[in-house]
């Protein structure tokens, strides 16, 4: 073996959200893989000090194109809990659909744009040469977003999601008729899903740490109270959790990494099957069986699989649900608490700390912030994608060592869907970014 | 006709607006157009060249270098650049809340930040298509117009108009800040419509009169420091354009 240096680097990646690269630089048997965040800080955690508590969802939004809904969920979250404020579970019942939601049309997104045709080397989705793939995934993926909307007040950047509950009620009428398009697209998406679950994908069993949120006898997403449960058995609370966080600065890139008390964590679609799968839907559960799950981060891609036909049954189920307890006129236990925005501002006086996690689309996502008079002090965003930097730069060394003989060229391409497959989002991560 | 379709520093909202809500119309869009860029969607032709188009549409704000390399580029290999987005035509929350960081604070190995600027900054933006994100409806009405040749328009009434239109309770009239007034019409008063106010996500309205509004909120003892904070929100390096007007 030659001890020349050589660099593999996928300059900018193709098929994900923002900007980014990986490089690998191989010396002998030393091997070292950086994970750069290329995407430009827009400081809207920084943008959030000194402004009134309740601006927190609608800045937050901002953050993702793809799970705008959840940052303002969780933004809505962390501001209620900093300030004492309490919600009814109707809001807490409509939160979470919302959230479901998000979550179905963000994976969507992923399998059905960046990853299935990357993995099966075509230059676009447009190319597949099954072109039901693309008119089925492309129709979930819209349905998705409609629900949104009518839930949201809109399909992007939902202003409807507000510190103590929702500006305006849901109405029935429309609730009953997103559940029931969503329904009519579940055979549909069968096929979609058997098409993902087909895939061949490498393999790249590495131990590491798997982290969910964990409740007994639920797949929780959007949980109130769930636990945050680690691979090796320990259980935290989500205050405990967070307080283990800490904030790693790399010099190249944009945002810095998260490590959970100095070690590797992995969070996510994958992690989220190996801790929970027993409590999934019944129809995500009887494919679930058909995959051995084991810690290899190219299975994400089937776990999100799973997950589609979880978050479509458990819309279907908690939508039917819903639309019995809510009615067409406005109800006060759905609406917002409080007189949000006055004048005076709404929370003068008020002070305290809020911390939130839910499970994200790419795994945990914890929002925390601090408010003082009623206006936000400090403000922190820490995202799966960061959480997850540390594993895929583990990975990627991993695989470089493991698939060497397959030559270069190829193993870039790989690099770049394993990169991929833990459908990092760059946008997100910068939400953290270097500068304080 | 070549299309291409960049993203800059950005949520990316505006293009998966864009994805979304054509759904399976991608499909019309894909085979009627020679589209060799459009990130999200395909494997842009060339690597990472930046290739000819006719028209192009750029998401997101000039924060990086990379970003201003790439826009160059793009104004140079594009007949015709459309911002696409309130980040591409005022620069965002993000040209505010770039302002004020000690940027030179921390140097990175490949990438230079700066304060943000919309691409009107950079380059020449040859039309503008705001919103936060922007309209489906917007854009392929402006494409189809800039396939004929003829210049696109977007909406030249207020959010106000519509929120009337819709009888929704005015929320100034519950002292809380809503702008309005000021903002672009185009949404159908999405927000006001579910309770919220207007923060002007899409832009000054072409009728914005600052004084008139700052003397109406005055009156319905309406807070005018909020006002204003919110009014740089959205309105990035545009706020110029509306506050010249006053004092
Ligand atoms: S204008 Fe809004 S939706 Fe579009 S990229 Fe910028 S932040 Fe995202
Ligand atoms: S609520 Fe806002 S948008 Fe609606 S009429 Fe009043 S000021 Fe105009
Ligand atoms: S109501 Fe105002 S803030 Fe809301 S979408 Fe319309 S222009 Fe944007």
């Amino acid at each position: 073996m030659s001890s020349k240096e050589i660099i593999i680097d996928t300059s900018e990646l193709r098929f994900i959200e923002g900007h980014g690269r990986l490089t690998v630089k191989i010396s002998g048997k030393d091997v070292v893989a950086e994970f750069h965040n290329l995407e430009g800080p827009r400081f809207l955690t920084k943008y959030l000090r000194g402004k009134p508590a309740e601006m927190a969802p609608r800045v937050a939004s901002r953050i993702c194109g793809l799970c705008y809904t959840v940052h303002s969920i969780s933004a809505a979250e962390a501001v209620e809990r900093a300030l004492g404020i309490k919600v009814s579970k109707e809001v807490r019942d409509l939160r979470n659909v919302l959230y479901l939601a998000n979550n179905l049309r963000s994976h969507m997104m992923h399998l059905l744009y960046l990853s299935i045709p990357a993995i099966e080397g075509l230059i676009s989705v447009l190319r597949m040469r099954d072109k039901n793939v693309f008119r089925v995934g492309s129709r979930i993926l819209t349905k998705a977003t409609e629900l949104i909307e009518i839930w949201g007040g809109r399909s992007v950047h939902v202003p409807n999601v507000v510190v103590g509950g929702f500006g305006a009620p849901i109405r029935r009428k429309e609730l009953l008729k997103s559940v029931k398009d969503l329904a009519g697209l579940l055979e549909d998406a069968q096929g979609f899903v058997r098409y993902a679950m087909d895939l061949e994908l490498p393999d790249l069993e590495r131990y590491r740490v798997l982290a969910a949120s964990k409740k007994p006898g639920t797949y929780p997403i959007y949980s109130e109270d769930a636990a945050i449960a680690l691979s090796d058995g320990s259980i935290m609370n989500g205050q405990e959790y967070y307080e283990g966080l800490e904030e790693v600065t790399k010099e190249y890139s944009t945002s810095k990494h998260v490590y959970f008390k100095d070690t590797e964590i992995t969070v996510g679609a994958l992690s989220r099957m190996m801790l929970n799968r027993r409590y999934l839907s019944f129809g995500a559960r009887t494919l679930v069986e058909e995959v051995e799950w084991r810690i290899n981060p190219f299975l994400v891609v089937k776990a999100q699989a799973v997950e589609v036909i979880h978050y479509m049954e458990e819309l279907i189920r908690l939508g039917g649900e819903l639309a019995d307890v809510i009615m067409e006129t406005e109800n006060p236990a759905v609406c917002s608490v409080v007189d949000l925005e006055t004048a005076e501002g709404a929370y003068g006086g008020s002070k305290g700390r809020g911390v939130f996690i839910a499970e994200a689309p790419r795994g945990m996502l914890c929002h925390s912030c601090e408010v003082e008079d009623g206006l936000i002090k400090e403000y922190r965003v820490y995202t799966p994608t960061a959480v997850n930097s540390m594993s895929i730069e583990r990975d990627a060394v991993e695989l470089v060592k493991r698939f060497r003989p397959i030559g270069m060229e190829k193993l870039k391409f790989i690099l770049e869907d394993l990169v991929r497959s833990y459908d990092p989002c760059l946008s997100c991560a910068v939400s953290l970014d270097v500068y304080g | 006709m070549k299309l291409a379709f960049y993203s800059l520093t950005s949520c990316e909202g505006c293009l998966t607006t864009l994805i979304t809500k054509l759904g399976p119309d991608l499909e019309g869009l894909w085979n009627n157009f020679d589209i060799d860029y459009f990130k999200l969607v395909r494997e842009p032709v060339g690597g990472s060249r930046i290739p000819k188009a006719d028209i192009a549409f750029v998401e997101g704000a000039v924060v990086t270098n990379l970003d201003r390399e790439q826009l160059l580029e793009i104004r140079k290999n594009s007949r015709f650049v459309v911002a696409l987005g309130t980040c591409a035509s005022s620069g965002n929350i993000a040209y505010t809340a770039s302002r004020g960081v000690d940027l030179k604070g921390r140097r990175l190995r490949d990438v230079e930040i700066s304060e943000a600027e919309p691409i009107s900054s950079v380059i020449t933006v040859d039309y503008e298509l705001s919103g936060c994100p922007v309209s489906a409806e917007e854009f392929t009405d402006a494409l189809l117009r800039l396939v004929n040749s003829i210049e696109p328009v977007q909406p030249d009434f207020s959010v106000c108009y519509e929120c009337k239109m819709k009888g929704n309770d005015c929320l100034l009239e519950k002292r809380r800040v809503c702008l309005g007034p000021l903002a672009m019409g185009g949404c159908g008063a999405a927000c006001t419509s579910v309770g919220a106010p207007c923060f002007s996500c899409r832009g000054p309205a072409a009728e914005a009169d600052l004084d008139a509004y700052l003397k109406t909120i005055e009156k319905k003892g309406v807070d005018r420091q909020r006002a204003l904070m919110l009014l740089h929100m959205f309105t990035g390096k545009k706020v110029k354009e509306v506050l010249k007007n006053e004092q």
